[in-house]
């Protein structure tokens, strides 16, 4: 039984199961439907947007189907925001956990992003799903990219994430500067608005934001004859990717214990 | 044996660095010996468990824990919203039981006593309720050293009786380390005692004694 000491993988691999199920549990079942406002928000919220955009407005965006172009960035762009929001505030709502020593901080923001995706999953089939019954051409021209390319906006929001908790937990305040940034990133990554649109030198600097880069290139792996902005390249968004992930793991790695007090 | 080696500890208040709550603490505190943490209120004693069950580690100094200890029972480990049956299934899977998941659930829920209770959330427990699934919890699982926090002061009567009778009964397999404020208690539980006073840790074979020199500390 208990004898033998179990070995850490082991133990990882059973406190993230355990973790999995508690938080699962917690987001889809926590009130009366939760699973069905989980799913049905982001189809209201896209389906929406992307309703009052290609009915009124235009029917094209830089030769993508308008519906498709804001359907697929809204998309990619709450992978990134949904899943750092999820990482930020891992240690938070798991702080009562924290008394196994077992569970550690990293554990929960892990898990966390992992569930998130899995409903980002479930949430874009269901959207496309709609969208192809509409009439829409969804199945994406280049299928490695875009998963390429989600896989870096979601490592990134775990990366973000990771840093921003840390930050929030050792200087409170920074709290409220990162909602100030997270606001306006909507508007800036070119969510409803293309950045093509926007005059030099101001898109140059619009590109220095790593998630531009990545909804304009899911677009372009979406619809292979899309405009992207000039200067889009996968590897700016891995290279934010690799710093802010190495980042945030230093930073458990020397905090942790910040993290779990309070 | 759990072995505790010059250990300090201070934490970081708001206003910076905090005195120290510990200071250069010596303890070899051995297995099946049920000890009794005695001391004044923000002496150190629920620092000292922390330390003990490893969920905090010391600032200087070093803890090593030569057989399984449990959580310190009372310092948290229940989540508000999950019933307490999820929250039972929680450290099950936690401590790599998910293929013994049923019996384990079975002796929690017979153990603490808390009938349908058991598939209510945590938040609407009263805090004997929560003591009594915090000490079923720990006890579901073969540690060598159980770590209480006060999580007798809130069970009634009979369900302390209970516990007491359950280490009594493993007293040549387990052994306990426990806070508590009421003298009864810690003679109903506790052989050996260990007083903290002024960041120091004084440990005594009886707790008799160990009583004796906290009550003597008040003159002072």
């Amino acid at each position: 039984m208990l004898n033998t000491a179990r070995n850490p993988l082991s133990v990882t691999t059973s406190v993230w199961q355990a973790i999995f199920l508690r938080e699962a549990l917690d987001r889809l079942f926590d009130m009366r439907g939760a699973w069905f406002w989980l799913l049905i928000e982001p189809v209201l919220h896209i389906g929406f947007i992307a309703f009052v955009f290609s009915a009124i407005r235009v029917r094209t965006v830089a030769n993508s189907d308008t519906f498709i172009w804001i359907t697929v960035g809204m998309l990619a762009f709450f992978l990134f925001r949904r899943t750092s929001i999820q990482v930020m505030y891992a240690a938070d709502c798991n702080r009562p956990l924290f008394a196994y020593r077992q569970v550690k901080p990293f554990d929960a923001a892990i898990v966390r992003a992992a569930l998130e995706a899995l409903l980002m999953i479930l949430a874009t089939m269901m959207i496309l799903a709609i969208s192809a019954l509409l009439g829409h051409e969804v199945l994406p021209a280049d299928p490695l990219m875009v998963v390429w390319v989600a896989l870096g906006l979601w490592l990134f929001g775990i990366g973000y994430g990771l840093v921003a908790s840390v930050l929030m937990a050792l200087v409170p305040e920074t709290e409220h500067i990162l909602k100030l940034l997270m606001m306006p990133l909507y508007l800036v990554s070119g969510v409803v608005w293309p950045l093509m649109s926007i005059p030099q030198p101001y898109r140059d600097v619009l590109m220095f934001n790593p998630v531009a880069h990545g909804l304009e290139l899911v677009r372009q792996g979406f619809t292979s004859y899309y405009h992207a902005v000039p200067g889009v390249s996968v590897a700016y968004l891995y290279a934010w990717v690799v710093g802010s992930v190495f980042l945030g793991m230093v930073l458990y790695r020397r905090f942790s214990r910040q993290l779990v007090m309070k | 044996m759990i072995v505790v080696e010059d250990v300090y500890k201070r934490y970081r208040t708001e206003h910076g660095v905090g005195k120290w709550v510990l200071h250069g603490i010596n303890l070899e505190i051995p297995r099946q010996l049920n000890v009794g943490l005695i001391g004044a209120n923000g002496a150190g004693k629920s620092t000292l468990l922390r330390l003990i069950g490893g969920i905090d580690e010391p600032t200087k100094g070093r803890v090593e824990r030569r057989c399984r200890v449990s959580w310190p029972m009372g310092q948290g480990g229940l989540e508000g919203t999950l019933t307490g049956r999820q929250n039972a299934k929680f450290v099950c899977r936690v401590h790599g039981h998910q293929d013994d998941l049923a019996d384990r659930l079975g002796f929690i829920k017979d153990f603490s006593e808390l009938r349908d209770a058991f598939d209510e959330p945590v938040s609407t427990y009263s805090s004997g309720m929560r003591s009594r699934l915090q000490f079923a919890l720990s006890l579901a699982f073969d540690f060598d050293i159980y770590i209480s926090d006060e999580v007798t002061a809130a069970g009634d009567a009979s369900f302390r009786k209970k516990a007491a009778d359950a280490f009594a009964s493993m007293v040549t397999r387990a052994g306990l380390i426990m806070v508590a404020h009421d003298e009864g208690t810690l003679k109903q539980f506790c052989q050996a005692g260990i007083l903290i006073f002024d960041g120091g840790a004084y440990w005594f074979d009886a707790i008799d004694d160990a009583l004796k020199a906290y009550e003597d500390t008040f003159s002072k």
